[in-house]
């Protein structure tokens, strides 16, 4: 699986942080232990099904790659289901299904996941094969051949027809220069087409080790026992010396940096992106709670269809037609705060810009009102609860948070944090981090080309 | 790996919720936990219940008939309606609607599909939430106002969404999909509308649409949560005794399969070719779904399991996502088979799927079908994990009429169902020379 796939589960969990997962809860009952090897184990216990998730999280993504070899982590993990010395390829995925269970992986820029949903009474027999291809895949060339062509399609389906992905892809790009967020998690194509075997399997070796490996449980499941299972399974595994990456931290912006693209695309659309710290990059407390204001700023721009952005701008201008704010604050290394706009028909992109800059100006000289930060406050509490009817995406939240070195107990005390802040912090980082020298812009363009209707229903032969 | 991601992510949406309540079909049982209830209101709308205590929370969801097989001419009138209830009532301006909600964290949603129009409300049951959110919801829902100037906005967002339909390959692919399988039938047109007929549609015709089908009698009502029986039919009566009831809108006409293939190419500025080959499949409560949908697990179905995804993926890498399924609908939804591959592959990989099938219809491994049952009777559980899991299937149930016993009922059909049954049910319903191929793209 792949990007997309770890886009749809990051935007569900940025959705879940930002709005704002937690507040002190009855229900959070983590177990956390550590395997003599190094691995952790964290079990959460959820008894609503007879169900349990199982995920292995593995530190290491495509912000931990190197040029020339961008999106090898998730070529790995393409691999990753393509036989073990005990198995042959595809039969993993053959075992666990007649397990009755729903497996799949994905890839971030900081992390590489696998999981199995199924019944709590293959917990055991999962963790074995879960255990096996940490240590044992065996990635054959010709394997290998046939995945990379498949991973060149999952990228023209996902970017290369896919104008809004592409802009993306250079927005980013632009936004960093020498940071890893510079590469797209799925590799550029060129990339994609020259990476070998060996560069799969020295991957693999270096970072697939127990010791950089994050073992989640939820579900209808005693901790302890899943403890003693761990011990068992990932036990046996031995340690890899890992060398952290190079913290490739991003260079200053002195000024700001514009792209266009044109495209297959009806719709103009604009993207504005500000470099900003997350609660792992944060150098102290007080960084750490400009985090939480740009977080809650998020939320205040464009959480729901009461937010800013709907109101001021969709509902209230005639000038754009959709619009929204995006922010995760969990990031490993140095983000972006972006804004996204589409301008309504017959408008251009620079008035689109102008909306989106009014609605900044507007952060930075007056500060929001009291009932604007309840109303965020209430969600938060209440996405909280509403999280908790997936084991899967409470897994997903802790797995992904430990992941980057948080603690898990960072979403217990989410809602907390938000209390603290107040409408001066946000403007003060909206002051702070938001100014016409610290943007990237990028605009996508019609390229006027669409699809020709000549080819009409034409009655055909028949299909053989 | 790409595993299961083919279900969910190369589908567009709409078959992603058809394939929600393909798959959902299917679901449940597993654990006498989940305790369906049913009863009518006085005003005839049904409403189905299920206790889900462990949770303090309450997910409420209205289904009427009210999707675009309903448009008439009107093509986008169902679709804009749902889209609009929920931006005025009687007494509440649209801010005053959304701040109703947000500020006590409650979710509002609503959508219209080819077959009906869904409401949903997600509220903590906290003392002092519920019951707001609960009347927000009531009168966002039945007491819906059409207002001239949120209809031209709306209108002009909802014009640049269809126009931009026309640079996305898979959009262009589904409406020519439907388009030629149902000629005359009204699954034939885009749920959205078109552009002409979205220019058409004014306040009168919206109002007329929702008084005439946001009726008690049109109406599902499904409740699952922190609440229990008595609350639950309290609320069911609130929201029947506060629709109008009506004449029920008649039933729909059966689609007519193609009586010869056709083939469909429209070519595109696309780095790949999107294909599907496609035809009639059933409607719901049909009596071959149960070896219908076992097989179609079998064939493209269940990713990484399936004949397609082996033959077209694994052994040859023409793909990251092929798959095939049946959409059981109110009358006679499609089987639709799904992939896109760079141009160059395009006749290459329609050639493996028609053998594909054409193998599939004649033999397949008695083991590789034993596989896939044990998948899915030992998966039964997990389809029943979660409020919002519930939700679907007891809409679902009760909007199709199944039996209450469905879910219970469903697996143990799997159990018994054999290899003959499958390809007998398949040879019944899937004509390989008569079935309909389109492709959008630059196929070489």
């Amino acid at each position: 699986m792949a990007t997309k796939l770890v886009k749809t589960l990051r935007k569900q969990f940025i959705g879940l942080i930002s709005l704002g997962l937690m507040s002190t809860s009855a229900f959070a009952q983590v177990s956390s232990y550590k395997l003599d090897n190094g691995m952790q184990v964290v079990v959460k216990q959820d008894h609503r099904a007879p169900v349990v998730v199982h995920q292995v999280w593995y530190k290491v993504g495509s912000n931990f790659e190197h040029s020339g070899k961008t999106g090898i982590s998730h070529m790995l993990e393409h691999m990753m289901f393509k036989g073990t010395k005990e198995l042959k390829p595809g039969e993993f995925s053959k075992k666990v299904a007649q397990m009755g269970a729903k497996e799949n992986a994905f890839t971030s820029s900081d992390y590489t996941a696998y999981y199995q949903i199924l019944g709590k009474q293959h917990l055991g027999e999962v963790m074995k094969l879960e255990a096996d291809r940490m240590r044992n895949i065996v990635l054959t060339d010709e394997e290998f051949l046939k995945e990379r062509d498949v991973v060149t399609e999952e990228r023209r389906w996902r970017v290369e027809d896919n104008p809004n992905s592409k802009l993306y892809e250079k927005f980013k790009a632009a936004a960093f220069i020498n940071s890893p967020n510079h590469h797209p998690v799925i590799g550029w194509m060129s990339d994609i087409r020259s990476w070998t075997a060996q560069d799969a399997r020295d991957w693999y070796k270096q970072w697939y080790a127990p010791n950089n490996a994050i073992l989640v449980v939820v579900g209808d499941v005693e901790p302890d026992k899943v403890y003693q299972m761990a011990k068992q399974y990932y036990g046996k595994n031995s340690p890899e010396n890992i060398e952290p990456p190079k913290p490739q931290i991003e260079v200053k912006q002195e000024g700001e940096r514009r792209l266009t693209m044109k495209g297959a695309t009806k719709l103009p659309s604009l993207l504005i992106g500000f470099h900003a710290p997350t609660l792992v990059t944060a150098k102290d407390e007080a960084e750490r709670q400009e985090v939480f204001a740009l977080s809650v700023m998020s939320d205040i721009l464009s959480g729901d269809d009461s937010s800013r952005f709907s109101k001021n701008l969709i509902r209230g201008s005639e000038v754009i037609a959709s619009a929204s704010a995006s922010f995760d604050p969990t990031d490993r290394i140095t983000t972006l705060f972006t804004l996204s706009a589409t301008p309504n028909q017959d408008k251009t992109p620079q008035q689109a810009e102008q909306a989106l800059w009014s609605e900044i100006k507007k952060l930075q000289d007056e500060k929001i009102s009291q009932q604007e930060l309840d109303r965020v406050l209430a969600q938060a509490e209440a996405q909280y609860v509403y999280h908790q009817d997936s084991i899967q995406s409470q897994a997903i939240i802790m797995g992904s948070l430990l992941s980057v070195g948080l603690p898990a107990d960072t979403l217990d005390n989410w809602v907390d944090n938000m209390r603290k802040v107040t409408p001066e912090m946000i403007q003060k980082v909206a002051q702070k981090y938001f100014s016409i020298d610290q943007q990237t812009v990028a605009t996508l363009l019609p390229n006027g080309e669409q699809a020709r209707n000549n080819g009409a229903a034409i009655p055909g032969k028949g299909v053989h | 790996m790409a595993k299961l991601a083919k279900l969910q992510f190369s589908a567009p949406a709409w078959l992603a919720s058809f394939m929600v309540v393909a798959l959902m079909l299917f679901s449940s049982i597993s654990q006498a936990s989940v305790k369906i209830e049913s009863w009518m209101t006085e005003q005839g709308a049904k409403v189905m219940y299920v206790h889900s205590p462990q949770l303090p929370m309450l997910d409420i969801e209205v289904t009427f008939d009210a999707g675009s097989i309903r448009d008439g001419d009107d093509f986008g009138l169902a679709s804009f309606t749902a889209s609009l209830v929920g931006t005025a009532t009687k007494t509440q301006s649209e801010d005053q609607i959304a701040d109703g909600f947000n500020k006590i964290g409650a979710q509002f949603g609503g959508s219209a599909s080819r077959d009906n129009a869904s409401f949903s409300l997600r509220t903590l049951t906290r003392d002092g939430v519920m019951q707001a959110a609960f009347e927000q919801y009531l009168d966002a829902l039945t007491q819906a106002q059409f207002k001239p100037e949120i209809i031209e906005r709306e209108r002009e967002r909802l014009l640049l969404g269809i126009k931009q339909k026309s640079v996305k390959p898979q959009q262009i692919l589904n409406d020519q999909l439907w388009a030629n399988l149902y000629p005359n039938h009204p699954y034939a047109h885009p749920t959205i509308g078109t552009e002409a007929t979205v220019a058409k549609l004014d306040q009168a015709k919206l109002e007329q649409f929702y008084q005439s089908h946001y009726l008690a009698n049109n109406a599902v009502i499904a409740i699952v949560g922190n609440i229990d029986k008595k609350q639950a039919e309290k609320m069911a009566q609130q929201l029947s005794s506060s629709l109008p009831t009506g004449e029920k809108p008649a039933a729909l006409a059966k689609p007519k399969a193609l009586a010869k293939a056709q083939s469909i190419s429209k070519e595109f500025p696309s780095s790949q070719t999107y294909y599907s080959l496609t035809q009639l499949g059933i409607e719901r409560g049909n009596k071959d779904y149960v070896p219908l949908f076992v097989g179609n697990h079998l064939f493209g179905g269940s990713g990484f399991g399936s004949y397609l995804m082996e033959e077209v993926r694994e052994k040859r890498g023409l793909v990251y996502s092929v798959y095939s399924y049946f959409a059981p609908m109110k009358q006679n939804g499609p089987f639709i088979i799904g992939l896109s591959t760079k141009n160059a592959s395009a006749k290459e990989a329609e050639q493996v799927v028609q053998q594909t099938l054409k193998d599939f219809l004649n033999d397949f491994s008695e083991e590789r079908l034993q596989a896939i049952k044990d998948n899915l009777i030992g998966g039964w559980p997990l389809r029943m994990d979660s409020n919002s899991k519930i939700l679907g299937y007891i809409s679902m149930i009760g909007f199709y009429g199944m039996p209450l016993d469905y879910l219970e009922w469903f697996p143990e059909q799997i159990k018994k169902v054999t290899k003959q049954d499958i390809l007998d049910a398949w040879n019944r319903q899937i004509q390989p020379d008569k079935m309909l191929t389109i492709m959008v793209g630059q196929p070489e």
